[in-house]
């Protein structure tokens, strides 16, 4: 329930802190890292390829959008089966291998999708980036409105947060932690541990995906950057630092990842090392992420006001 | 009747010869023992049994069917469960986490995987309640795995092969590394097992072994040298030389 009023707050409150369109880039980026993280923190899978699907919804649904004008609602469809399918596809082949092999083959067909993007210029626009992509008016919104459309994107955000409790709160959410616990007895109680993993991908591809879309919308242009791997590393990063070993994680990840890249850029260029020594830190003291640093302040709170 | 059927059993590691034409019977109903030195390729037979690899060559029948090569995940629904030498639960889960999702596994139906709340699976978790009752753990339902004792996590390694509802249960060594009060409770969850469940037994405590089995197969160097009774592996010369030596004594 608290968190609950925490989103709702952070949600009314965010538009009149930060521009309108940075305060929508930290809602698609937390669905980027929702989809991640049911990888990342709940099968124990470091997919370092994110942005395959992300770049591939993007475009896709961006050509439509441009060239056919396609219905909103529609392209985000659109965005979710591609994302989808090509995590069906780039899944297929990672989860073969486990461990190291599993993340340099994310990565390496993530290179793979990049290239294709960076040459196919005549559809993706190549270095250029794929611009003119509308907004198109829904059932009478006005998309160009930057609040409307952050509006519209909060309650994507909302049923994309909703979807994915119900998944890791599903007999699937236990599996698949049970595969991120103990692969080898996960498959000897009766699961297709490969199998799994390949739902898993698909899911997060779909997640990817949408967001993929809304990021285009967004800016009115799929960037090359956005099939590329420092994109993917930005959704891990976040991540890790929000805490993958929570749902709400990879939100509040979103957050200072987003604000950091955002606001602190414009005032020291150098604000990568400020992500930097966060990354550090978590990795060294806080496993668990900010989700974990705040869990472990209350406690300590608790036991001070007990004695 | 044979309830698992073992032929010309074979599985090579290059050059070695790990199980080497292991041809076994398993009655239904029995406890039968599988003992012999280390090494003697006890563990990798159940490997073979449970389907971890395939092997080199050789038969497995399990109830009339050849199941030779299926895959582990696939033999698990066959009714065919095991547990470990070295202990193989789910860390950070709670115990009775740690037995739902084998329940689960092997449940009824898998309707809602994606969508329906783990909680709301009645009949998963009360069979879930009933593995841990079974081994004594129900009163930690809710403790994390990892924050048990070590007997404690035999006890819960053996629970997670119940809560399948197998017809044939493998036990790797359930008393490794366990103090002789914690052996005694073992053993006594062991006996409680039997006639219950077929179990297969692997275990290296003969007192253990000569008190709780119907018959006994000794490994030495992948092949069985011996079956019998108790008493008739006991007076066995070949067993005395090859295994128990002075131990016995």
């Amino acid at each position: 329930m608290r968190t609950l009023i925490l989103i709702a707050l952070s949600i009314l409150l965010l538009p009149l802190v930060v521009r309108p369109a940075i305060a929508t880039e930290i809602w698609i980026f937390a669905i980027f890292g929702l989809g991640l993280n049911l990888l990342l923190g709940y099968t124990g899978m470091l997919s370092f390829g994110q942005s395959t699907f992300f770049g591939s919804a993007a475009y896709v649904a961006g050509w439509l959008l441009k060239h056919y004008g396609m219905n909103v609602l529609a392209a985000l469809g659109v965005g979710v089966g591609v994302g989808a399918l090509s995590a069906l596809l780039v899944g297929y082949l990672c989860v073969q291998r486990s461990g190291l092999y599993f993340i340099m083959l994310t990565f390496a067909l993530n290179q793979l999708f990049y290239f294709i993007a960076y040459q196919w210029t005549s559809v993706t626009g190549g270095e250029d980036g794929m611009p003119g992509i509308p907004r198109p008016v829904l059932l009478g919104l006005n998309f160009q409105d930057p609040l409307t459309y952050y509006a519209f994107v909060v309650v994507l955000f909302l049923a994309s947060l909703w979807l994915m409790k119900r998944i890791v709160e599903s007999p699937l959410g236990k599996i698949l932690q049970a595969i991120r616990e103990n692969e080898v007895r996960a498959e000897a109680v009766g699961y297709n541990v490969p199998r799994f993993k390949l739902l898993a991908f698909v899911l997060a591809g779909a997640f990817s995906g949408l967001a993929g879309v809304l990021y285009a919308m967004l800016f009115g242009i799929v960037p090359l950057e956005a099939i590329g791997f420092v994109f993917s590393g930005n959704v891990v990063f976040a991540t890790l630092i929000g805490g993958s070993g929570s749902l709400y994680g990879p939100i509040i990840g979103s957050f200072v990842f987003i604000w950091l890249s955002e606001s602190v850029s414009t005032i020291w260029a150098r604000w990568p090392l400020l992500l930097g020594v966060a990354f550090v830190v978590v990795v060294l003291f806080l496993r668990g992420g900010v989700v974990e640093a705040w869990s472990r302040l209350m406690l300590w709170r608790f036991s001070k006001q007990k004695t | 009747m044979a309830i698992l059927e073992t032929e010309n059993l074979t599985k090579a590691f290059g050059a070695l010869t790990a199980v080497n034409g292991v041809s076994l019977e398993i009655e239904a109903g029995t406890l039968h023992s599988i003992i012999g030195p280390n090494g003697a390729g006890k563990t990798t037979l159940f490997n073979l049994l449970t389907g971890t690899f395939p092997p080199t060559s050789g038969r497995i029948v399990f109830d009339q069917k050849e199941i030779t090569g299926t895959p582990a995940h696939r033999i698990a629904h066959l009714g065919l469960a095991r547990s470990y030498q070295r202990t193989t639960v789910f860390p950070a889960f709670s115990l009775l986490d740690n037995v739902w999702v084998a329940a689960f596994a092997t449940g009824r139906s898998w309707n809602g995987l994606l969508f329906k709340n783990a909680r709301k699976y009645g009949e998963v978790t009360e069979r879930a309640q009933t593995a841990l009752s079974d081994v004594g753990l129900l009163s930690k339902a809710d403790v994390p795995a990892r924050e048990i004792s070590h007997g404690e996590q035999r006890q819960l390694e053996l629970a997670i092969a119940l809560a399948a509802a197998p017809r044939v249960l493998l036990l790797d060594e359930p008393a490794a590394g366990l103090s002789p009060d914690e052996t005694r409770k073992m053993v006594a969850l062991v006996r409680a097992l039997k006639g219950r469940y077929t179990i297969v037994l692997i275990e290296h405590k003969i007192d253990i072994i000569m008190s709780v089995s119907d018959r006994i197969s000794v490994m030495h160097f992948g092949s069985l040298i011996a079956e019998g009774t108790p008493q008739e592996i006991q007076k066995n010369p070949d067993v005395r030389r090859a295994y128990l030596g002075g131990v016995a004594a």
